[in-house]
């Protein structure tokens, strides 16, 4: 009796944990979302959220986190598998998750600069003759500084991935005959597949939600859902229109998880 | 497979690397140009670190970041470590996937909707926007990281040194603080790290909750970059860059010395 | 009970949920100072019986008595038992010596006292000099070593020991063994000691209780349960036995495999069917004429000390036969057993049945219902 009362006691913090900054929260974004700018209870947060301007704002923002997610998976992939074949694979992993712990506003600074009118990129374009091109606040910029980023994250759970393999398994497909391609589509990539998954959910959300990328590199042209709600609640005020944003921002997350969510398969 | 990489493969992570450490050491490089811009090196000084030291604004900032991301790191932990303990005694299957769910939901959020809804709850809750709503946001979002790291470590302790613990004649806080603390030390200090560069590396939920009179090192070098090009940044980043690598270090040096733990029947 | 019995079981019972129970209203005695053995396969019961010695787990139903006292709701750190586990659980964070000291620790035992007797125990195990090693460091036979000194230090009175030699390989288990039996005799205290070893249970124990589903099949003396088994669970699991049907024609007279043998056995109602028990040790080869029972040998395996012969008689019974003779497959041989080798069994015999039964023989008296 007195072990349940102590433990109890024990769990009071965490428990407020839960409710004050997990639910409450969640609650809150859904409660503001109906509410017009003016505080009255309204649906109108909804109805312009499926006008055209809103709809397309949120496919060109999932075409975007498409695309960077799909980007950081073609090098991802290679990359860790190369990892996992090199001496000292551990610390070459550990080499590769470094970057991601340096300041991400100074990585994207750093961009500023290279890719800036008369940055390090121009220069080397203006050397192998095509000369200074416009770089900075275009779709490339920002795409290639967003995989620069996401990169270590989509490497790790493939790395993971591929490291828990069995080996044998792969001689095993050698010893039944499959070539190289073979080995890989059939044994390889299928035993990786969550690894690959959960890589790309730990990209493609926050590729969705990435606001101060659009800002500083790819200059308000791309305007994510991200963007949106941060507009809305720092800029013109609307908060209720930013929580109905942020509503379908979480809505898009559980649907995200349910169809990358692991499924432990046999072994 | 293969004990060597081709030269195919070589080159390829060659240019990964490069690609990933290239634009730290050219913010780093630049830090010591006395030309004033990131596009032609003039000579070396150090001028730009004399700079950084006698801005007092940006000490006080640093020193800010310092404190939120300590405070919040050894607070989290706390409560992370007495969460996690509670969420190993749950009996039921069920009321633990629960209470997993829920400690996850921060870690897969956008910082975009933690942000906003922290703001959202810091309002209506009347806490000023400041040092108290950063500090309290930090707590918040690294919580489920402490869990996270330290759960893991809880379950692979063989239930028989409780046993045993008791057996011995350990009353039930004899068996938390002589046998199950001891034991999960490894996953509390990875646990601390991790809050400690969550805290450090925060932008957006700081950047909705800061207000107006506080502000931490990522939404200050965020205003700074938003107006272009300043080598004091550079400089910044260079001391920040040997910062976390001296962090990885010593992390690196805490997890290896606690790696071969022997334990149990593992021989 | 007498002042010899330690612990006692009534009636205890433990389920879990709905599930069948893992302990079915078992009762037994431990006296002091004998070193007893849980025996029966994974399930039967033994582990849980061990863990409500030490405390870990609470009975569903019935009462535990430690010294006469009821303990039922003493928690486990209150009792005056220590348990080898089967993973040793040695403190991964502590050296040997912190490990052995943890009990006397929380004791409060002044340091010097301590140092004393950790370094007693640790000597007692051939351990002395291995105080500031890392648990890490030791191999798996001196780990289990540290694990019976820091069970030991404490003095308990009684000291289970959960499956403690199933990690080691074959060779040090033997010397284990040996050990194990050793320090029970010089420590003169009370040994619970779990295995799935019927030749470990066999070589050790004092005493050994045979379970099975919940429940005790048997107990008694490795002797008494090798030589006389109750039923075929218990036939089958200690040591390897020849069982078939047959009939308890009247006393000292048994049908099996078609013809009528002499045997030592009585107390049966006429015409019984029985289950009749012969140990492959016990059968001899010889000439098809000389052989009380004609088989044909199907198989043969060289166990290194003696022959396993696999035969089936006309019934197409198998008799396993285990000689330092050498058979021919596919030949007919006779098999030789004396009227002592064959063991009667009555089937769905209670242990109290069976002992009356037993002591009946004794006493010379015909007890035929």
């Amino acid at each position: 009796m007195q072990n349940k009362f102590t433990r109890n006691v024990f769990f009071i913090p965490y428990a407020l944990w839960i409710a004050l900054f997990v639910i409450a929260p969640l609650l809150l974004i859904l409660y503001y979302s109906f509410f017009d700018i003016e505080g009255n209870f309204s649906l109108i947060n909804y109805r312009k959220f499926f006008t055209p301007v809103y709809l397309k704002m949120t496919l060109s923002s999932f075409w975007y986190a498409f695309l960077i997610t799909l980007i950081s998976l073609l090098v991802a992939y290679p990359t860790a598998y190369l990892l996992t074949k090199t001496k000292h694979k551990q610390l070459w992993l550990l080499l590769i998750i470094v970057p991601s712990w340096i300041n991400l506003l100074l990585k994207a600074y750093a961009f500023i600069g290279i890719f800036g009118t008369y940055g390090v990129a121009n220069s080397f374009l203006e050397v192998i003759g095509i000369g200074t091109q416009q770089i900075l606040f275009t779709d490339f910029s920002f795409i290639f500084v967003s995989v620069y980023i996401f990169i270590p994250f989509m490497i790790l759970p493939i790395f993971n991935a591929l490291d828990e393999l069995n080996p044998a398994l792969v001689y095993a497909a050698k010893d039944l005959g499959a070539s190289g391609w073979v080995t890989f589509h059939r044994v390889i990539f299928p035993l990786t597949i969550d690894g690959v998954k959960s890589g790309c959910q730990v990209v493609f959300i926050p590729a969705l939600s990435l606001f101060m990328l659009t800002r500083l590199i790819a200059g308000n042209r791309v305007i994510t859902l991200g963007t949106a709600i941060e507009q809305h609640f720092l800029v013109t005020q609307d908060w209720g229109m930013g929580s109905t944003i942020a509503v379908f921002l979480v809505i898009i997350m559980f649907l995200i998880m349910l169809v990358t969510g692991k499924r432990k398969r046999g072994v | 497979m293969r004990e060597n990489l081709s030269p195919g493969s070589k080159l390829l992570l060659v240019v990964i690397f490069f690609i990933l450490y290239a634009p730290i050491f050219y913010l780093i490089f630049y830090s010591f140009n006395s030309g004033g811009n990131m596009i032609n090196f003039e000579s070396f000084t150090l001028d730009w670190y004399r700079e950084l030291f006698h801005d007092t604004r940006l000490l006080i900032i640093v020193l800010n970041t310092l404190v939120i991301a300590l405070l919040s790191a050894l607070i989290s932990t706390i409560i992370g470590v007495i969460g996690a303990l509670v969420i190993r005694d749950f009996r039921s299957r069920q009321a633990k996937n629960t209470i997993l769910s829920l400690n996850n939901v921060l870690i897969v959020s956008p910082d975009v909707i933690i942000g906003a809804s922290f703001l959202i709850l810091f309002t209506m809750a009347g806490i000023k926007l400041g040092f108290y709503s950063v500090l309290l946001s930090h707590i918040a979002f690294s919580i489920p990281i402490v869990v996270l790291m330290v759960l893991p470590k809880l379950q692979e302790m063989s239930p028989t040194l409780i046993d045993a613990a008791r057996d011995l004649g350990a009353s039930r806080f004899d068996v938390v603080t002589k046998v199950i603390l001891p034991y999960i030390t490894p996953g509390i200090f990875a646990g601390f790290f991790m809050a400690l560069t969550y805290s450090l590396d925060d932008f957006a939920v700081t950047f909705f909750v800061t207000g107006n009179g506080f502000s931490t090192l990522s939404v200050e070098i965020y205003s700074l970059a938003r107006q272009g090009i300043s080598l004091n940044i550079n400089a910044l980043s260079a001391l920040l860059f040997v910062f976390t690598l001296v962090l990885v270090i010593v992390y690196y040096f805490i997890t290896q010395r606690n790696k071969p733990s022997g334990m149990g029947v593992k021989r | 009970m007498t002042d010899k019995t330690i612990i006692r079981f009534e009636h205890v019972t433990k389920q879990y949920d709905q599930d069948s129970p893992v302990l079915d209203n078992v009762s037994f005695e431990i006296e002091r100072g004998k070193f007893y053995t849980l025996l029966g396969p994974s399930g039967c019961g033994k582990t849980t019986i061990l863990r409500l010695i030490a405390g870990f787990t609470e009975a569903s139903k019935g009462d535990i008595f430690f010294n006469g006292d009821k303990i039922n709701n003493v928690p486990a750190n209150k009792r005056q038992v220590n348990t080898v586990f089967q993973d040793y659980a040695l403190f991964p964070h502590l050296n040997v010596f912190e490990n052995v000291a943890f009990g006397l620790r929380i004791k409060k035992m002044k340091n010097a006292e301590v140092k004393a007797k950790v370094q007693e125990a640790l000597s007692f195990v051939n351990l002395a000099g291995y105080e500031n090693r890392e648990i890490r460091e030791m191999s798996g036979g001196q780990r289990q070593r540290v694990a019976i000194a820091r069970a030991i230090v404490n003095e308990p009175e009684v000291i289970l020991l959960d499956e403690p030699l199933s990690a080691l390989d074959l060779k040090l288990r033997t010397e284990m063994q040996y050990e194990l039996r050793e320090l029970q005799r010089r420590l003169g205290i009370t040994f619970i000691f779990v295995t799935h070893d019927q030749e470990e249970a066999l070589a050790m124990s004092d005493e050994i209780f045979v379970l099975n589903q919940g429940k005790i099949q048997q107990s008694g003396t490795p002797i008494d349960i090798y030589d006389e088994p109750i039923n075929r669970f218990v036939a089958d699991f200690i040591g390897e036995s020849n069982i078939v049907d047959g009939k308890m024609i009247a006393d000292y007279e048994v049908e099996f495999g078609g013809k009528r043998f002499d045997c030592v056995d009585q107390g049966f109602n006429p015409n019984e069917p029985v289950e009749i028990v012969i140990r492959p040790e016990d059968l001899e080869i010889t000439s098809v004429e000389r052989g009380k029972l004609r088989v044909r040998v199907d198989s043969q395996l060289f166990r290194g000390v003696h022959y396993e012969i696999s035969s089936y008689d006309e019934d197409g019974n198998e008799w396993l036969v285990h000689s330092t003779k050498k058979a021919t497959v596919g030949e007919e041989i006779g098999l030789y057993f004396d009227p002592e080798a064959i063991h009667v069994m009555r089937l769905g015999e209670t242990e109290e049945e069976f002992d009356k039964r037993l002591e009946s023989y004794h006493d010379g008296v015909s007890y035929a219902k």
